[in-house]
């Protein structure tokens, strides 16, 4: 059934439907929960404003999931050239572990941590099929439209993200143990 | 002959299909090792999975964030730009070369604010004529003898939203360009045409001038961040 995005009660249940995804998106590419809401927020506030029409409630959830994730990786992107320029003005800012949620500092395991790092060492291009895969809980067929890419290449690439994290990981409990 | 590591990931996630995924289900049933792998790729995802973002704190923000909007865009009644979050950083203001805000305010009337949800920004170019431009006069306010420097920036803002104006703030800054940064950027996608984005996302044309910014690569296929596709491989081809 086709929606309008700038419909209240659609908005409403969109926003209901979605928010948790996209909020893991925006984390797992940023590893920042302040940034991440900014994003979501963000995303659902152009969603609104531009009253667009979808073909299906799916489709307006992709078209989310696609303006988070293009969000996300422009601020990362954006933070690394940042912290380049710092790097070079001699600077050394950083406080607090990026990895850690606050919320549940002490709660939070080591392997969790662990496998953040790892995530966010990831290439773009494996980083967030992983994240949409395992964070975002899209099929391979879901992954394929968000990203614009075939299945075949999100096979591939669920496979060469899992295959990287698995020999970061196994190196960190080396070193841990 | 074992299985390949991607049939398996494909299989693990449920995404292997007929009649492949039945020829690997006989082969895991006398293959041990096959067996242990697949284990272990289940093992994996589930740890990746288990360092998810905390659904109190997704839940937490999915509230605030919601609140934010039925205030600033679902309810509303009038202008709303001053609960709009404005964010400057103290470099991004005063560590250019120059930086001025300019004010502008279009008419309530002239710009059809009624019954539309949008809020209609005027913008240079094509809707600006002296007639939707306001002056802003002391007198209109109580204090007739202050004068319209004697405001601060947030007095005239508060003001304007008062009287039902849209304002748009804008922050325009020239920067020195660094060739040093320019450089330092990757070429991620090069057209025949001579047209290059890079790896922070800015399209150029063969003469170095800047056509669009803010892009990302997928593939062959270069997104706004927005999500929108701005060309593919082909079309600028076929320019
Ligand atoms: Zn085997």
């Amino acid at each position: 059934m086709e929606i309008r995005s700038g419909d209240e009660n659609t908005f409403r249940r969109v926003y209901d439907d979605t928010f948790p995804v996209l909020m893991k998106v925006a984390y797992h590419i940023t590893y920042n929960t302040d940034v991440a809401e900014d994003i979501c927020q963000d995303a659902f506030i152009r969603f609104y404003d531009k009253n667009m029409t979808f073909p299906s409630e799916d489709e307006a959830r992709f078209w989310l999931i696609r303006v988070t994730k293009n969000l996300a990786i422009n601020n990362i992107k954006k933070k690394a050239r940042e912290a380049a320029s710092l790097e070079k003005m001699k600077r050394a800012p950083q406080a607090g572990n990026p990895f850690s949620d606050g919320a549940s500092e002490l709660l939070l395991h080591e392997s969790r941590q662990a496998v953040r790092k790892a995530v966010a060492e990831l290439p773009e291009i494996f980083r967030t099929v992983i994240v949409l895969r395992e964070y975002g809980g899209l099929d391979y067929k879901q992954i394929a439209k968000v990203l614009n890419i075939s299945e075949s290449n999100v096979k591939v690439r669920v496979h060469r993200a899992r295959k990287e994290l698995e020999v970061v990981l196994s190196r960190e409990d080396v070193d841990v143990s | 002959m074992c299985l390949d590591d991607q049939i398996l990931n494909t299989y693990v996630d449920g995404e292997l299909e007929e009649p492949w995924k039945s020829q690997v289900e006989e082969h895991l049933s006398y293959c041990t090792s096959c067996r242990n792998r697949c284990n272990s790729l289940r093992e994996l995802s589930r740890r990746i999975q288990d360092a998810q973002l905390s659904s109190e704190e997704i839940d937490t923000r999915k509230e605030r964030v919601l609140a934010l909007i039925e205030k600033n865009h679902l309810n509303k009644k009038k202008s709303s730009f001053m609960s709009r979050k404005i964010k400057f950083s103290m470099p991004q203001i005063f560590g250019v070369a120059a930086a001025f805000v300019i004010v502008f305010a279009g008419s309530w009337t002239l710009m059809g604010r009624s019954s539309s949800n949008v809020i209609p920004v005027p913008e240079i170019g094509y809707s600006i004529d002296v007639s939707n431009i306001t002056p802003v006069r002391a007198s209109d306010n109580a204090g007739a003898s202050k004068s319209l420097e004697t405001y601060t920036l947030d007095e005239i803002l508060k003001n304007l939203d008062a009287r039902g104006y849209d304002v748009d703030i804008r922050l325009k800054s020239i920067q020195p360009v660094n060739f040093d940064e320019v450089s330092e950027e990757k070429v991620v996608l090069a057209y025949a045409d001579g047209t290059s984005i890079t790896s922070d996302g800015v399209a150029r044309d063969a003469q170095g001038n800047i056509l669009a910014t803010g892009l990302s690569v997928e593939g062959n296929t270069v997104l706004t961040s927005d999500g929108s596709v701005v060309f593919s491989e082909l079309e600028v081809l076929a320019n």
